[in-house]
């Protein structure tokens, strides 16, 4: 290895990115993405128009009428309608939720009261987030039981804050999609504009060359991982819990990973455009359905459980939560398979695009 | 050292080279002495570029090498030697980097090298190619010629003993061009060998052995004056329209005995000799005659100028081009042929001076709207879609000229015959050579009929019988239609087919005279010579 090459391609590839302007977009895309996606993707519900029928008119009913009118979630409207004209309200898109208060239900309460809750179902995500606030709002403060069981998909999100949910499913996304693009344009830009006959005609090592060309993306990504965090810090306010060395070690493997990613991709394509389209398909459709961020991976049926299983993103995102929200670290096995898998990807990839490489016309 | 005691620094041994089924070379023998200069020559795709690539390392190959006592029979094998090997392989500036600095460039190779910096070697070649002003200048911002000379001392940044040159001439003016060779070589004093691949025969005269490639195979070898030599019994005076026999620059060469003058041969035969021993005929060109009605004047352009920020292309140009005549555009890479093309043709806006086109003023883009008909255009490296068969881009530019469908079928069945691209009409442009994608090009760009032709370069890189082709073909064109052709080029003997040149200097012309006008005022030079002359009288 010799470090004047290493200089060499480095200086010019940092005076190149700088001088092509490329280098904003390295580090405006996935500031963009964390912004976009963080707000954007709305996974809780809130201000949904419920109307409660109080046929009861005791003062356990009053107390849950206050209960759900004081949160963000519900906004509430007591109303004297029979069961056919409030059912007549979902239908028509006017209430999203009707809660029914039987008659002597207070009464009732001890023998096993029961209450009628009504949710439109034509959003089914929304329909069953609003099913878990109702559930959680009379169990916690009542001990009603509902005839309807619900999986408890915000254990580690007490707060149940979106961001939280949302800010650091797309760490994974970002880190896959971006580097790795940014690795095959940088390499196939060589093949495009015929200066890959420096490396073909000088008497320098595949090896060097491609550390060469892989060092760039990850340095200049490296400090995004820095940036994102802060983002997620003081733009979203998510927690932090674990290990900050842990996270931070980990998520340079998988912007190894990614420039891997790359790498392949670099040699099977020989035009800037192709090597672009291609990263990003190969990346970001698995970045964005394996992350966790729609649906947890434990959730998935057979198939798409195999499939999130192939794809790296899905242990990175496990250990990323880990640090954001719970912050067991190493002291969970898993945590420490999941490391291991990635630093596997890694090493992998990147070797099999070294093999793959030719230091010669094809 | 004796000129007997040379050693022999490379052997190339039954050299084969194929691109899946396409065999590029095959059972290629040869052996380069230290010091030497050894030019290939031959049509584009006859196979150069392979064994240059083969010799520096970077293209696998069947046979063996011999590079002084190493022996490698593959680019892995080759490593060693790229120590001593230095490849600058074909187009303007490929290996340089738009974005960096000649500075740069050097920190680049002289760290990808691993080399010390040696100031005095490095300023010695930044003067010998006249950037040592423009140090801090980014490639892109080169001109073409710039690029070449700059790629050239860059490859002799490690002081190589066999220097690889892939046709470093084509498409430089003549004034860069002997400025590399001045460059080459000086550097030979010092010892060192090359090879050196180029489309111009003035240049293939300065080398010490010639090889001449063809489908692969090396047909002919030796000094130019041996190569000259063996031609002379096939070579008349004049040009003859026959098609048993190949015309081109006032020579006639012929298998059989004609009943002409018999004329001292020129390297630039052994290419149409050659084409007739392998059962090759000239192109028949059949241009019927058209009366269209045509004005005197079709182009006339008063004092056009153009800036670029601080830097001024064109700098009051006046031009005319008159009705039925081929006027050449001549000038140095960046001297202003391309953006003044481009003003007349509404690429560029004009910042100063008033444009005529076939007695309109042109002051809008609605002007040219009417006109577009009249006008066509072939740019540099042929605008064409290389994912379109040649049929199907045909089919398109006829599209954009609103032609009916059976008058583009019946277009294209004339045109494909007239210039005789019919077999490769299903072909796509990448597979055929640059002679044909030429010829196509121009009969993209006469589809819908028009009065005037610019053609900007359509000549660079093709190879001689293509070119020779190509000229008569516009030649009969005007003759038989009438139209007017405006041209640039850099083969310098190609102004001979023209009726006047205009000859550009750093934005400025300084030439404007009929062909024999300028053969009468510099007698006994060849046109090259005079245009250097032109340049040098108009410091």
């Amino acid at each position: 290895m010799k470090i004047s090459v290493l200089r060499a391609y480095l200086k010019k590839e940092i005076i190149d990115l700088i001088r092509n302007k490329m280098i904003i977009l390295i580090y405006l895309i996935p500031t963009m993405i964390l912004i976009l996606f963080g707000f954007g993707i709305k996974l809780e519900v809130t201000h949904a128009r419920t109307v409660i029928i109080d046929n009861d008119h005791s003062k356990l009913s009053l107390e849950i009428i206050n209960k759900f009118s004081r949160t963000k979630y519900f906004d509430v409207r007591v109303e004297n309608l029979s069961y056919k004209k409030a059912l007549h309200l979902i239908q028509t898109n006017k209430a999203d939720v009707i809660i029914i208060i039987p008659p002597s239900f207070s009464r009732n309460l001890y023998k096993g009261a029961e209450i009628g809750v009504y949710i439109d179902g034509s959003f089914p995500l929304r329909a069953v987030t609003l099913q878990g606030y109702i559930e959680k709002l009379l169990i916690n403060g009542f001990n009603i039981h509902l005839p309807i069981k619900i999986e408890n998909r915000n254990f580690f999100n007490e707060s149940l804050r979106d961001y939280n949910a949302v800010v650091p499913g797309l760490f994974g996304l970002i880190f896959l999609v971006v580097p790795a693009s940014l690795a095959a344009i940088m390499i196939v830009k060589e093949k495009e504009m015929g200066t890959i006959f420096n490396f073909y005609s000088a008497p320098i090592k595949k090896v060097e060359f491609i550390i060469s060309k892989l060092l760039p993306p990850f340095l200049f990504h490296s400090l995004n991982i820095f940036i994102l965090l802060l983002l997620a810090f003081y733009v979203f306010n998510v927690p932090f819990r674990g290990n900050f060395f842990i996270f931070w070690v980990v998520s340079e493997i998988y912007i190894l990973i990614s420039v891997g990613i790359g790498l392949l991709v670099s040699i099977i394509t020989s035009t800037q455009i192709a090597a672009l389209v291609l990263s990003v398909i190969i990346t970001i459709i698995p970045g964005f359905l394996y992350s966790g961020i729609l649906m947890p991976i434990s959730s998935m049926d057979k198939e798409s459980f195999i499939e999130a299983h192939i794809f790296p993103v899905m242990y990175y995102n496990h250990l990323v939560y880990d640090s954001f929200l719970i912050g067991q670290g190493f002291k969970a096995s898993e945590n420490v398979l999941y490391f291991f898998i990635l630093c596997i990807y890694a090493v992998t990839l990147i070797l099999v695009g070294t093999f793959f490489v030719k230091k010669a016309i094809k | 050292m004796e000129n007997g005691e040379l050693r022999k620094i490379l052997e190339v041994k039954n050299l084969s080279v194929s691109y899946g089924k396409k065999v590029a070379i095959k059972n290629v023998n040869f052996s380069l002495k230290e010091q030497e200069l050894l030019g290939f020559i031959g049509a584009d795709g006859a196979g150069k570029s392979s064994t240059l690539h083969a010799i520096a390392g970077v293209l696998s190959f069947e046979g063996e090498i011999v590079y002084k006592n190493y022996v490698y029979h593959s680019p892995k094998e080759a490593e060693k030697i790229k120590y001593e090997i230095s490849l600058m392989p074909q187009g303007l500036g490929l290996v340089l980097y738009d974005f960096l600095s000649v500075k740069e460039h050097f920190d680049f190779f002289r760290d990808l090298r691993g080399l010390k910096k040696d100031k005095e070697y490095e300023n010695r070649l930044l003067k010998m190619a006249g950037l040592y002003e423009f140090q801090n200048r980014l490639a892109g911002n080169l001109s073409g010629g710039m690029r070449q000379k700059l790629s050239l001392i860059l490859s002799l940044l490690p002081r190589p003993k066999l220097l690889i040159l892939d046709e470093p001439t084509t498409g430089v003016d003549p004034i860069s061009r002997a400025e590399l060779w001045n460059i080459v070589n000086e550097m030979r004093e010092d010892g060192m060998s090359a090879i050196i691949s180029t489309a111009y025969m003035s240049e293939a005269n300065k080398m010490d052995k010639l090889m001449l490639f063809d489908e692969g195979e090396i047909i002919a070898s030796g000094t130019s004056e041996e190569l000259i030599e063996s031609i002379k019994d096939y070579t008349y005076e004049g040009e003859i329209e026959n098609n048993k026999c190949f015309s081109f620059n006032n020579r006639t060469y012929s298998l059989k005995p004609l009943n002409l003058k018999k004329a001292s041969p020129t390297l630039e035969g052994i290419f149409f000799v050659n084409a007739l021993k392998k059962g090759k005929k000239p192109i028949v060109i059949n241009v019927p005659e058209k009366d269209i009605e045509i004005p005197e004047i079709i182009v006339n352009a008063k004092c056009l100028t153009k800036k670029f920020g601080e830097f001024i292309a064109d700098n009051c140009i006046d031009l005319k081009l008159k009705k039925s005549e081929i006027l050449g555009l001549l000038g140095a890479n960046g001297a202003g042929k391309t953006t003044f093309i481009k003003m007349l043709l509404g690429l560029y806006p004009i910042d100063e001076g008033e444009l005529y086109l076939l007695g309109k003023r042109i002051r809008s883009y609605e002007d040219r709207l009417t006109l577009k008909s009249k006008i066509g255009y072939v740019s540099q490296k042929f605008s064409l879609y290389k994912d379109l068969s040649i049929k199907e881009n045909l089919e398109y530019f006829a599209k954009m000229h609103s032609l009916s469908v059976g008058e583009t079928k019946r277009k294209i069945e004339e045109f494909a015959r007239m210039f005789e691209f019919e077999e490769y009409l299903n072909a796509f442009p990448k597979e055929v050579p640059l002679g044909i994608n030429q010829r196509f090009s121009l009969a993209a760009a006469l589809l819908h009929e028009p009065v005037v032709l610019f053609l900007d370069e359509p000549t660079s890189g093709v190879d001689t019988v293509a070119r020779s082709a190509f000229w008569r073909l516009l030649r009969k064109l005007k003759e038989n239609t009438g139209i007017s052709i405006l041209i640039t080029t850099h083969y310098m003997n190609e102004a001979e087919y023209c009726d006047r040149v205009a000859v550009l200097k750093r934005g400025v012309k300084i030439v404007d005279d009929e062909v024999k006008n300028l053969h009468k005022k510099y007698p006994r030079l060849d046109f090259e010579e005079i245009f250097l002359q032109i340049y040098k009288e108009n410091q």
